[in-house]
């Protein structure tokens, strides 16, 4: 039942990711390899949250999958691979902590009650910490294709088998 | 190489153009850089680049080394559009490879400013279903799904319709959230649905700010600090925006 649970959320991610391919105007030819990257990113992150490994270190996998992929992805469809990278780590963007932070310190500013506020200020500043580490976790994981083989373009990259085909 | 009958002067106003028009659709700082550079390149002439988030300056110099010319655009910030970064990077390629001269370059440039977007439609219901997509992925059922189905694409209508009228940016993102969870504030009021907090509280994920703060983070690892401070900024002050329309909300509705 989890696992069924897994591949729903993976599917809807996708569909997520499809959104906001269209909201960003992507050429047509991308749009089906970002909701299927999507998908994939989301199965990655959900499998190993699922074994009690934090939210942090699976979005970092779930997008160095996409990082990944989306290179071959950019030979396929010929298209720079931050097309696929960027809508497909959309839906992992921890919007949900990022305004939770905001809602804290808005409410951080009329309360009283000393204990409120303790545990007002825990949450918030828990909050804010899990987005910005998420925040940095996407970035470096859609990075890390490009980090390791250390080039410019992925035409010259390793991760690149076909070498003639133009980006 | 082509200096002798191309003037350096045409030169840097397709070159700046090109990388306004990169900036303001979602490049990050070094791709803007290296697609400028590339193009540079296959056009015979050295570049010095100086890439702000809402300025770009740039100095050519020719392969005498002692003529330069110089000159200053302004990023006017419009939304993502990455038909136009897919577009430019195969121009920079074709400059490189099969030497487009720049009758060329800016008449694809034109070409790929002219190409449509997606219906409204059709954006409006693929948005729709990514605001119903996170509904589920934070655990809502199919009522609480179409609640943030109805949700989304009303606060993004009327994103659009503001962006339209010209208001300041951060305040169609505080309209967009505000419509959005109004409608699903109502919802989770009329106790429609098991969870309606899930429903209110994704409704208004379609704003989340992710293209200038993942191009922060990716800014700030290539060493643009500055570049990077600013996109991060850009993010928080959306991110402000939507919880003030969140808030907003909450209070008329009170709880």
């Amino acid at each position: 039942m989890i696992f069924l649970e897994i591949i729903t959320k993976s599917f809807w991610a996708g569909i997520a990711a499809m959104g906001f391919a269209v909201l960003f105007n992507v050429p047509r030819r991308a749009i089906l390899s970002i909701g299927m990257l999507g998908a994939v990113g989301g199965l990655i992150k959900f499998t190993v949250m699922n074994f009690d490994i934090g939210i942090i270190f699976a979005s970092f996998l779930g997008a160095t999958a996409i990082g990944i992929i989306s290179i071959q992805m950019a030979h396929m469809r010929n298209s720079p691979p931050l097309v696929f990278s960027i809508p497909s780590v959309i839906p992992m963007v921890p919007g949900m902590f990022a305004y939770k932070m905001m809602l804290g310190l808005i409410a951080l500013t009329s309360i009283e009650n000393t204990d409120d506020y303790l545990q007002s200020l825990i949450s918030t500043v828990n909050n804010g910490a899990k987005a910005m580490f998420i925040l940095i976790s996407l970035g470096t994981g859609v990075a890390i294709p490009m980090l390791l083989s250390r080039k410019e373009s992925i035409k010259k990259s390793k991760f690149n088998k076909k070498k003639e085909v133009t980006v | 190489m082509k200096t002798l009958n191309e003037n350096a002067q045409s030169v840097g106003t397709i070159l700046l153009e090109i990388g306004a028009l990169l900036m303001s659709s979602g490049a990050s700082t070094n791709r803007t850089r290296i697609t400028m550079e590339r193009i540079a390149r296959g056009l015979g002439y050295g570049i010095e680049l100086l890439i702000t988030q809402r300025a770009l300056m740039l100095t050519i110099i020719e392969k005498d080394q002692q003529h330069f010319f110089s000159r200053l655009k302004r990023i006017s910030p419009h939304g993502a559009n990455f038909r136009i970064v897919s577009g430019i990077s195969h121009l920079s390629w074709n400059v490189m490879e099969q030497d487009w001269t720049i009758a060329q370059i800016s008449e694809e440039v034109q070409r790929l400013k002219a190409l449509p977007h997606y219906p409204r439609l059709v954006v409006l219901g693929m948005v729709g279903l990514a605001g119903a997509g996170f509904c589920r992925i934070f655990g809502g059922g199919y009522i609480e799904m179409t609640v943030a189905f109805v949700a989304t694409v009303a606060g993004l209508f009327v994103r659009q319709e503001a962006t339209k009228a010209k208001f300041n940016p951060y305040l169609c993102i505080f309209f967009a959230a505000f419509a959005a969870s109004l409608i699903a504030g109502t919802a989770e009021y009329l106790k429609i649905g098991t969870e309606p907090d899930k429903a209110l509280a994704t409704s208004v994920l379609f704003l989340v700010p992710g293209i200038p703060l993942i191009n922060s983070v990716t800014d700030l690892m290539d060493g643009n600090i500055q570049n990077g401070m600013v996109r991060a900024m850009n993010g928080l002050m959306i991110a402000f925006s939507i919880a003030m329309g969140l808030l907003s909300v909450k209070m008329i509705l009170n709880f």
